[in-house]
């Protein structure tokens, strides 16, 4: 059911700013900045249905609580970062976009450094 | 935080892009561009106001 809403919605703003492109072309971006938002909302409440999941699977196999907060918390950063870089790509501005990326990328990789030391950790404790 | 808010900013551009053409018509550039940058504030307060509550929900989602 709330696929045919997303699609809706999509559909209309493409119409909304197809047609307000040739007049005024700084709101046709204003609308699709406003479409995004509008259809992660509609999704939001399914996310969060699947993080509380996860957290409720990491209580039950005591995973290393750590590494799962961790996990949710690059996952956000890459959710976010993507929804600016398609909005840069699509106004035409790819160097914008491709600053932003980089600019996650460091971010999530500075984040998952005490992933990769407790790996490598784990790794020297295996071998002989 | 429905549809009717990409309703609104549509009549928003419509109407500046109108207001202009006339005022245009009318001679008077600079009232012209007047009320163009009076409907990008407008507009863009709105849009800002929604981009942060976006932010504020995928913090609080995913504590970041």
């Amino acid at each position: 059911m709330e696929i045919i809403k997303i699609i809706g919605i999509g559909l209309i703003a493409l119409i909304i700013i197809i047609m307000l492109k040739q007049y005024r072309p700084e709101y046709a971006i204003f609308i699709s900045i406003l479409t995004g938002i509008l259809i992660l909302f509609l999704v939001m409440d399914r996310l969060t249905g699947i993080i509380n999941l996860i957290q409720s699977i990491e209580d039950k196999f005591s995973i290393n609580t750590q590494f799962i907060a961790l996990l949710i918390k690059i996952t956000g950063i890459a959710f976010l970062s993507e929804f600016a870089v398609s909005i840069c790509k699509d106004s035409g501005e790819a160097a914008i976009a491709s600053k932003i990326e980089l600019g996650s990328k460091i971010i999530i990789i500075s984040m998952s450094i005490p992933i990769i030391s407790s790996l490598l950790e784990i790794i020297l404790k295996i071998l002989p | 935080m429905s549809i009717d808010l990409l309703f609104k900013i549509a009549a928003i551009g419509i109407l500046v892009a109108v207001l202009y053409q006339v005022l245009v018509r009318a001679g008077r550039e600079d009232q012209a561009m007047m009320t163009t940058l009076a409907g990008l504030v407008i507009v863009l307060t709105m849009v800002i106001k929604e981009i942060s509550n976006l932010f504020d929900t995928v913090r609080t989602l995913f504590n970041l």
